[in-house]
């Protein structure tokens, strides 16, 4: 009976050291972690569809809550800012919608006054080849200069049909947000 | 002091993991497709190695002997957390590489083995040492094996990524032998390794006197 105790007191203590341990560290590299994930996943697509800002689009991001999903928690939007001078003349936010394989994530670009200055997909896992056909810059370059005031429709690539429809949906999941929170994007 | 340094030298040599006890294979195999691959992942094991060895040594006497394999893996487990999210956080790179190898350290056996052979039984300095000797081992094999896949495979040395491309050391007409980036091109590549480490252990005792 001793020995059982010894043995459940030594692992509690081991587990919850350990335990301990781990949460601490996990809280000092959080943030390094979160930055590190945005700039190897995310930046490239940023980079693409904003230009001309002097400020880091990634260091400057913000986060406004959309929502909340079913378990109450608050759904959050990334929003990387294009400045100039201080003063925010696009931003560039990520929609996502449903390919022919799995979720495609498109970054969009929105300029101040209500154009999309550009797209690029963030990820996709489209089939190569043929899907993958809408991260070219022959079909992203149709989201170009549209007005972001309503859905936006565009000629989707022949063979493609589900997953131009995806980029399409995305697209249109983040010209949502932009025109539900004009007032705090800009 | 003699017998600490013997406890570091052997697993530089005479039991250096993937190579004499052809421990460890699945990392050895899988992540080897260059040389800095190799490195990573052998220090990402050779830190967990030292604080296990370190830290099993240092429990010893008061893990009951019925829970300390749970013990241990706890132990380890922990430090395999710990070389996650540093390298997540400083390393992004090499940690999308690594990927599942990462986690799968906990279940190396050349880390639970020592704990069990090795720190289990011996104090904490020696254990150290232990732990140090196998690690450096086991990173330099991953090293040389994957440098010797990379030189063949894609004609280059120590490349990291787009942004680092280490050198680009074959000449210009060199068409890259694709087969030793895949995986029977790593077994092909251990197999050479082996026979020549034979090869060498052979002579050596020849001249030695059959010692």
């Amino acid at each position: 009976m001793r020995d059982i105790i010894r043995m459940m007191v030594i692992l509690t203590v081991i587990g919850a050291v350990s335990g301990l341990t781990l949460s601490v560290i996990h809280g000092l590299t959080k943030a390094p972690i979160e930055y590190q994930t945005i700039k190897f996943v995310k930046e490239p697509a940023v980079k693409k569809v904003l230009t001309g800002y002097d400020n880091d689009p990634i260091l400057d991001r913000t986060k406004i809550t959309v929502g909340t999903d079913e378990r109450g928690n608050p759904i959050e939007l990334v929003v990387f800012p294009a400045k100039k001078n201080g003063k925010t003349f696009a931003v560039a936010i990520e929609g996502q919608g449903k390919g022919f394989h799995g979720t495609i994530g498109v970054m969009v670009g929105v300029s101040k006054d209500g154009k999309i200055t550009d797209i690029g997909i963030t990820s996709h896992s489209e089939t190569p080849g043929i899907g993958s056909r809408v991260t070219e810059e022959a079909f992203t370059s149709r989201f170009k200069g549209r007005p972001v005031t309503g859905d936006i429709q565009v000629d989707g690539i022949s063979g493609a049909t589900y997953s131009s429809k995806g980029v399409m949906s995305a697209v249109n999941e983040a010209l949502t947000s932009v025109r539900k929170f004009k007032q705090e994007l800009f | 002091m003699v017998s600490i340094r013997s406890e570091f030298t052997k697993g530089l040599w005479t039991v250096i993991p993937p190579f004499r006890l052809v421990l460890g294979l699945c990392p050895t195999l899988a992540v080897t497709t260059t040389g800095i691959n190799g490195m990573g992942m052998g220090l990402a094991t050779t830190f967990v190695l030292i604080f296990s060895n370190l830290f099993v040594s240092l429990l010893r006497r008061f893990i009951p002997t019925q829970v300390r394999i749970a013990s241990f893996i706890v132990i380890i487990a922990s430090f395999v957390v710990i070389v996650e999210l540093v390298m997540q956080a400083y390393f992004y790179q090499l940690f999308k590489v690594l990927g599942i190898f990462i986690p799968l350290i906990v279940v190396n056996c050349i880390i639970l083995g020592r704990a069990e052979a090795f720190a289990s039984k011996n104090n904490p300095l020696r254990s150290l040492a232990d732990g140090l000797g196998i690690g450096l081992g086991f990173t330099l094999s991953l090293l040389v094996l994957g440098s010797i896949r990379e030189l063949l495979g894609a004609g280059t040395l120590l490349y990291y990524s787009a942004t680092a491309p280490g050198f680009h050391v074959m000449w210009a007409s060199f068409e890259p032998f694709a087969f030793m980036l895949k995986p029977p091109g790593a077994f092909v590549a251990l197999g050479i390794l082996l026979a020549f480490m034979n090869l060498i252990s052979q002579i050596q005792a020849q001249k030695g006197g059959g010692r």
